[in-house]
């Protein structure tokens, strides 16, 4: 360990660790532009020179390794002196489109020079013209004027695509990042470096000109893409269900998790949010009769039709169609209620088709629990529809990707002939008109629970978005199903949160008492 | 005392030729090298005789080396900087055109010394007859055995390359150079790690001027205290000044480092031309800071020059006339330094463009009584904050030009 001063105070660090790093660690931000953690130190953009006794120069933040009793001082007149000569530089030839610009609110420039900078302009020369509003790729446009050279784009697509799209041409104050001449940065990852532009130089085409980024609320979840389970922040309109605002959702940017996804996400799962606002299920719908029902009715009910089925030695006519979009206290809950409790054996999952892997993040799976499911012990071999249907008198379908397997026409055939029919989604289907009661319920973003990624990481998330519908959570529909049921009201009473339900399972599986976090 | 070590066969038909060379004893100080002396004792000579840089930095010679670690796993280089890109700097192409084998000489007992077997010459791309000559010098002494597998029966083995820039300022800064030699694009590298421990190909290296290692094979001929003894204790030997401008006989005059600058100009270039007068001059190519004509009674080493808040950079003397207009003079510096940065890091890529706009406007007429002090501040925002000298070495002559000479360029404002 080294001690170091950092403005007066004093700091602990390990030995290697850069004064950036140790500032961060004393609670104490060093502005910059070029230098992010997944990349070695570039030191081009001076704006995190910083003051250490004994030394005449300014020395980087971002490269300075701690020396046992090294005193730095990041906010003495030469310094911020140092940050307002650098601001003013990035400014000078800067369009300051600022009302204009989808930066505005997260650009640094922004936000250093209300910090350091508030000087009087003494530029009076006339701006360098660059490129504007250029095409980088499907989902990137650039603004050459707003660009400082902090060559993180550069950087990510050597470094973590290997794609190289990207390089510098020119050189002096005509130096720009851009494209190589006659390609497009069209690669899974390409969303991340709009979102690692420090600046508006880097814009996304999707979210161009939607809103500002001041209306937005922020909520973090897992992103159920694929298995791999990237840890992301849902950027949302926080009255959307009260002011008519074209969209809930906005955009979707990565949030760090060393374990899992680093910085990054991909593509897929960033524009792939559209689905949390298109084709919801908003209420309850009831196809046969006219009556209307409430969610509050539902557990009772179908306790007393499953009750019925177990005490006449039937429970083999109920079946459940599951799909690994469901959280781990689900599908244990289903395991507790469907296969411990009432013996069904007739237990299938049906889940979105596999797609194709990338050597970074995304993975074979298109669901985001698949080793959950399997770590609580459910067989995950292929649906065989006829032993699904064959005897079953109530058929409780969880998702909509029955939909998927058999022709319209097959699938009605087969679900008139079961006495109950209830499908819990989240979104509308072909499959709503088939069965007797569609339930609505929330999606990962709007619920709590854990996910089991691909490398057996347990990850627990909470709500990132309110639910405005009348939906109810799966866990909750089950948890009120299990004491409706009668047969072990205690143990289902403990369950107030899905906390509550890992902690259990950390009880009974092994691999959830390792896992938990 | 008037001791030729670099210069003195500029004269000699042929001299470039290897038989010449051999003629006038040369290749003694390798055979003695490589036959009599261990790489430590060469090291410990080198190092006495305070042979100092002659790039431009001043930064001892055997220091430089010295910094290389040993028993690392991995090949060593040796870079010879031959980019001679200040302006104002000719002394490089003399000693490469009409005495390559000092040079290549050097090279081998310095190879010899730090444990080198792979070798560059970067040579500035605009040179290409000189590099044509140096390819030729290599040959020679490729088949005479100087160079090669077992050089001299010693066991030590050296290759040397001949390598062109494509004419970038910025690649004469070391580590720029290295990333130009390895195919990059020159830009200059984060330091540290410096160059002695992760250089060419991340290997250990060492880059020194072509000047300064040309000294290095009379110092091992005639030991460090002779080589002091020609240049002062502390900065050993000569150098060959470059003395452009208006004077009667502009050219290179090879003379003991802290010679007085005044003597350099008015007796062995001869002095002014006729009807000219002194205003000014630039002792150490163009990043140097500017010296009045009051000034030059001064002692042409790296010390003194410092003292006088200037530097003896690559000894380049720019001598400037009372016809020439200081305007033109700041025009000119400016816009070399806003053509020739790298870009990379923000106070020179956007500061030096800065400065070279306001000049301009300053020069045609347009020019606002702030502008000075805005360039002097612009100057002072670059100066010491960038990531390499190519930063100082614009700022620096502009604050000492506008300094030295407000009054002048004030005139030039019509307000």
């Amino acid at each position: 360990m080294v001690k170091i001063i950092i403005d007066d105070k004093p700091v602990e660090v390990e030995e290697g660790t850069t004064v950036f790093n140790a500032a961060k660690d004393a609670g104490i931000a060093i502005p910059h532009f070029c230098y992010h953690p997944a990349f070695a130190p570039e030191g081009t953009c001076r704006m995190c020179l910083v003051e250490i006794e004994g030394i005449p120069k300014l020395e980087l933040a971002c490269s300075t390794i701690v020396r046992e009793g090294m005193k730095v001082f990041t906010q003495s007149d030469r310094v911020v002196e140092a940050r307002r000569g650098v601001l003013e530089f990035l400014l000078a030839d800067h369009p300051l489109d600022c009302p204009i610009c989808d930066q505005a609110g997260d650009c640094k420039l922004q936000d250093y020079y209300e910090e350091y900078g508030l000087y009087d302009s003494h530029f009076s020369e006339v701006k360098e013209k660059r490129g504007k509003k250029s095409k980088l790729g499907p989902h990137l446009i650039h603004d050459q004027e707003r660009c400082v050279l902090c060559r993180r784009c550069v950087r990510f697509l050597q470094e973590v695509t290997k794609t190289q799209e990207m390089g510098v041409f020119e050189r002096g104050v005509h130096a720009e990042v851009n494209i190589h001449e006659g390609i497009l940065i069209d690669n899974n990852y390409s969303g991340n470096l709009a979102e690692i532009c420090p600046v508006g130089a880097i814009t996304d085409t999707d979210f161009r000109f939607k809103t500002r980024s001041w209306f937005l609320g922020k909520g973090t979840s897992i992103c159920p893409h694929c298995s791999r389970g990237c840890n992301i922040t849902i950027e949302y309109n926080a009255f959307f269900h009260r002011f008519p605002v074209p969209q809930r959702v906005y955009r979707i940017k990565s949030l760090y998790n060393p374990n899992v996804n680093g910085y990054w996400i991909c593509d897929l799962g960033r524009y792939g949010y559209r689905y949390l606002d298109d084709d919801r299920l908003d209420e309850i719908r009831v196809n046969s009769g006219n009556d209307k029902l409430a969610w509050q009715a539902v557990a009772p009910l179908l306790a007393e039709k499953l009750n019925r089925l177990r005490y006449m030695n039937r429970a083999s006519r109920i079946a459940l169609v599951l799909n690994t979009w469901l959280t781990n206290e689900e599908l244990f809950l289903v395991k507790k209620i469907f296969g411990d409790d009432l013996k069904t054996n007739k237990i299938v999952f049906a889940d979105p088709p596999q797609g194709k892997a990338d050597d970074l993040l995304l993975t074979e799976d298109r669901s985001p629990n698949r080793k959950g499911a399997e770590a609580i012990g459910f067989d995950l071999n292929p649906l065989d529809l006829d032993v699904l249907f064959e005897k079953t008198d109530i058929l409780l379908i969880f998702g909509s990707y029955l939909k998927d397997k058999a022709n319209p026409a097959e699938l009605k055939t087969h679900l008139d002939k079961i006495e109950t029919t209830i499908l819990l989604s989240s979104h509308k289907s072909e499959l709503d008109a088939l069965v007797d009661v569609v339930l609505p319920v929330p999606t990962i973003a709007e619920k709590s629970g854990s996910l089991t990624n691909c490398e057996g990481v347990v990850q627990t998330f909470s709500p990132a978005l309110e639910d405005h519908r009348n939906s109810c959570p799966e866990w909750q529909f089950l948890v009120d199903l299990g004491k409706e049921l009668g047969s072990n009201f205690k143990y289902y009473s403990q369950f107030t949160s899905t906390q509550a339900i890992l902690k259990e399972m950390g009880k009974e599986i092994v691999f959830f008492e390792m896992n938990n976090d | 005392m008037n001791e030729k070590i670099l210069s003195k066969l500029f004269d000699v038909e042929q001299a470039h030729k290897i038989d010449v060379y051999l003629e006038k004893k040369g290749y003694q100080a390798v055979r003695k090298a490589v036959e009599k002396m261990t790489p430590e004792l060469i090291l410990e000579e080198v190092k006495n005789a305070s042979l100092r840089g002659r790039g431009g930095a001043g930064f001892p010679a055997g220091v430089k080396w010295g910094f290389v670690p040993k028993g690392v796993d991995k090949p060593k280089y040796l870079c010879v900087n031959a980019d001679e890109g200040e302006p104002g700097t000719f002394k490089d192409k003399y000693i490469m055109s009409y005495n390559p084998h000092l040079l290549i000489e050097g090279i081998i007992i310095t190879s010899y010394c730090v444990g080198i077997h792979k070798a560059y010459i970067y040579i500035r791309g605009e040179y290409e007859n000189i590099a044509l000559r140096l390819e030729e010098a290599i040959a020679e002494a490729e088949d005479k055995g100087y160079l090669g597998k077992n050089i001299l029966n010693s066991g030590f083995d050296l290759d040397l390359f001949v390598h062109r820039g494509a004419g970038a300022y910025v690649c004469g800064e070391e580590t720029a150079l290295l990333e130009s030699l390895e195919g990059k694009r020159g830009n200059p590298r984060l330091k540290p790690p410096f160059p002695a421990s992760i250089g060419l190909f991340n290997c250990p290296t060492v880059i020194n001027n072509v000047e300064t290692l040309s000294n290095v094979p009379s110092i091992i001929l005639n030991g460090a205290d002779w080589f002091c003894q020609v240049g002062l204790p502390k900065d050993g030997g000569t150098r060959i000044f470059g003395v452009s401008g208006m004077v009667k006989k502009p050219g290179v005059y090879e003379l003991p480092i802290g010679s007085s600058l005044k003597e350099i100009i008015f007796d062995h270039a001869g002095g002014m031309k006729e009807g000219k007068e002194l205003k000014a001059v630039i002792p150490g190519g163009m990043s140097a800071p500017v010296l009045t004509a009051d000034e030059i009674d001064i002692k042409m080493d790296f010390d003194s020059l410092v003292e006088a808040k200037s530097m003896l950079g690559s000894a380049a003397i720019i001598v400037i006339d009372t016809d020439t207009s200081m305007i033109d003079v700041l025009r000119l510096v400016t816009k070399f330094y806003a053509h020739e940065s790298c870009g990379q890091c923000t106070p020179c890529r956007i500061g030096n463009n800065w400065i070279r706009k306001t000049v301009n406007r300053i020069a045609s007429g347009e020019g606002r009584k702030e502008d000075l002090d805005n360039i002097i501040r612009l100057a002072n925002n670059i100066l010491g904050k960038t990531l390499c000298p190519l930063g100082d070495a614009a700022a620096m002559p502009i604050i000492s030009i506008v300094q030295k000479f407000r009054q002048e360029l004030e005139s030039y404002m019509r307000n």
